[in-house]
């Protein structure tokens, strides 16, 4: 018997030692939600990120050279497209005092630095240098001079893991900001998505994206990408419609986080992709 | 021989840093090579097909923990990969394979399969087009990963260093 078995381990161990570590990762796959995996992620990403950190800095150090430039001309550009809305914020914010509508538009940013990125075809996460310490928690929107660049998904006390929009476990609700249609935003693995979209929906090319107020996640208008196109379903009465999204995810370094965390209420009320177990 | 299993394990932390920090400057349309499965196939290649697959799976351990990826993913992947590029685990060969372009072609064999898998079980949804899925992020990362192994090619000695 023991030979046998000898022979079988001899002849075809390989192939065993394959079974059982796809069979341990297909379990380790299946455990994913659970406090232990995400302990043991959080433990190891917080201390590899003090290794990414040192690098990243140095590499950002001749960056920021050459982006300086670029921000100077941008913030003269910025300064007279702030006067301008200035007036307008005077103008909004007597015409809503004389409505009664709630102002919430002050949003609390908590500036960082991106120390790495995994940029894989389904799962692009980034690793941000502020984490617990900082007050940060998962579920917290992350922000460029761009637009929406994903949520923070796992926290360390000195570092955090942002899923970014291209990453397949995230989806989003978003609206047209020109005619106010609310979809769900998602990575297909090759664009960004708004999935089962009614063909009588008005949604256009060129139409700009913003994050809708329906989302249990974020629900803040902020900049998402623009329409570029619609994938004409042949049969059914759905629509698929392509977004490009305004973050250039591989040049981003720079990013804000806002510290919001949608209400505890609203939370137990909707089923956002934090609460799934 | 021993050393060289150390040295498997320790070669893959700075290049992960390497990865993950340096690399995306030099994405294209957001695809990067990927560092880990040159690295794989190099020591799959070396030291035969189980120690390739068990290799797999501990570099997939330790990407999916570190970037935050869904853990099990990249561990399935690098695991199959690894057990493929053991089968090109040739004593009397071994060196020619490394000497010519066939390790590109052996990258790129194992990219795909890596890629696929990954985006397969990172993605299961009955509304994707799978064959869509494994074209956009299998064929492009593994054709931009194989060029990049051309430069194990160009600066492996021309002699063994066994």
């Amino acid at each position: 018997m023991l030979r046998f078995f000898s022979d079988v381990w001899k002849n075809f161990k390989e192939y065993i030692v394959l079974v059982v570590l796809l069979v341990i990762s297909l379990i380790v796959l299946t455990s994913n939600q659970k406090p232990a995996a995400k302990k043991i992620s959080s433990v190891f990403f917080g201390t590899f990120a003090n290794f990414s950190s040192v690098v990243s800095d140095a590499l950002d150090i001749t960056k920021y050279k050459i982006e300086n430039a670029g921000l100077q001309k941008r913030n003269t550009e910025l300064m007279l497209e702030v006067s301008r809305l200035r007036q307008y914020g005077i103008e909004n914010s007597e015409l809503k005092d004389l409505l009664g509508i709630k102002d919430t538009t002050k949003y609390p940013l908590t500036p960082a630095s991106v120390v790495s990125k995994s940029l894989s075809g389904a799962q692009g996460t980034f690793t941000i240098d502020v984490g617990k310490s900082d007050s940060v928690k998962p579920g917290m929107p992350v922000i460029n001079e761009f637009g929406l660049i994903g949520i923070v998904y796992s926290t360390s006390s000195s570092f955090a893991i942002v899923r970014t929009l291209k990453d397949i476990d995230l989806s989003i609700t978003v609206k047209d900001e020109r005619s106010r249609v609310d979809g769900i935003m998602k990575w297909n693995g090759s664009n960004l998505v708004i999935i089962n979209v009614p063909k009588t929906y008005d949604i256009e090319p060129g139409d700009r994206i913003i994050t809708s107020e329906l989302s249990s996640i974020i629900a803040m208008p902020l900049p998402v990408g623009i329409v570029t196109g619609l994938n004409k379903v042949e049969t059914g009465i759905f629509n698929e419609v392509t977004v490009k999204p305004f973050v250039n995810f591989a040049k981003a370094q720079q990013v804000f986080v806002i510290k919001v965390v949608e209400s505890k209420e609203k939370d137990n009320l909707e089923l956002n992709f934090f609460n799934r177990k | 021989m021993r050393s060289q299993y150390i040295w498997s394990i320790i070669f893959f932390f700075p290049l992960l840093l390497f990865q993950t920090t340096i690399l995306p400057i030099i994405a294209i349309k957001g695809i990067v090579p990927d560092l880990i499965v040159i690295l794989l196939v190099f020591y799959s290649m070396r030291l035969g097909q189980l120690t390739g697959t068990v290799l797999g799976f501990v570099y997939g351990f330790f990407f999916d923990v570190i970037t935050g990826s869904l853990l099990g993913t990249t561990m399935l992947s690098l695991t199959i990969a690894g057990f493929v590029a053991g089968y090109f685990s040739n004593e009397n060969k071994r060196d020619l394979y490394f000497n010519n372009y066939t390790f590109v072609l052996i990258v790129a064999i194992c990219s795909i399969i890596n890629s696929g898998f990954n985006s397969f079980f990172a993605s299961i949804d009955l509304n994707t087009n799978i064959m869509k899925l494994l074209l956009n992020q299998g064929i492009l990362p593994s054709l931009y990963t194989a060029l990049v192994s051309v430069l194990v090619v160009v600066f492996y000695p021309k002699r063994s260093f066994d």
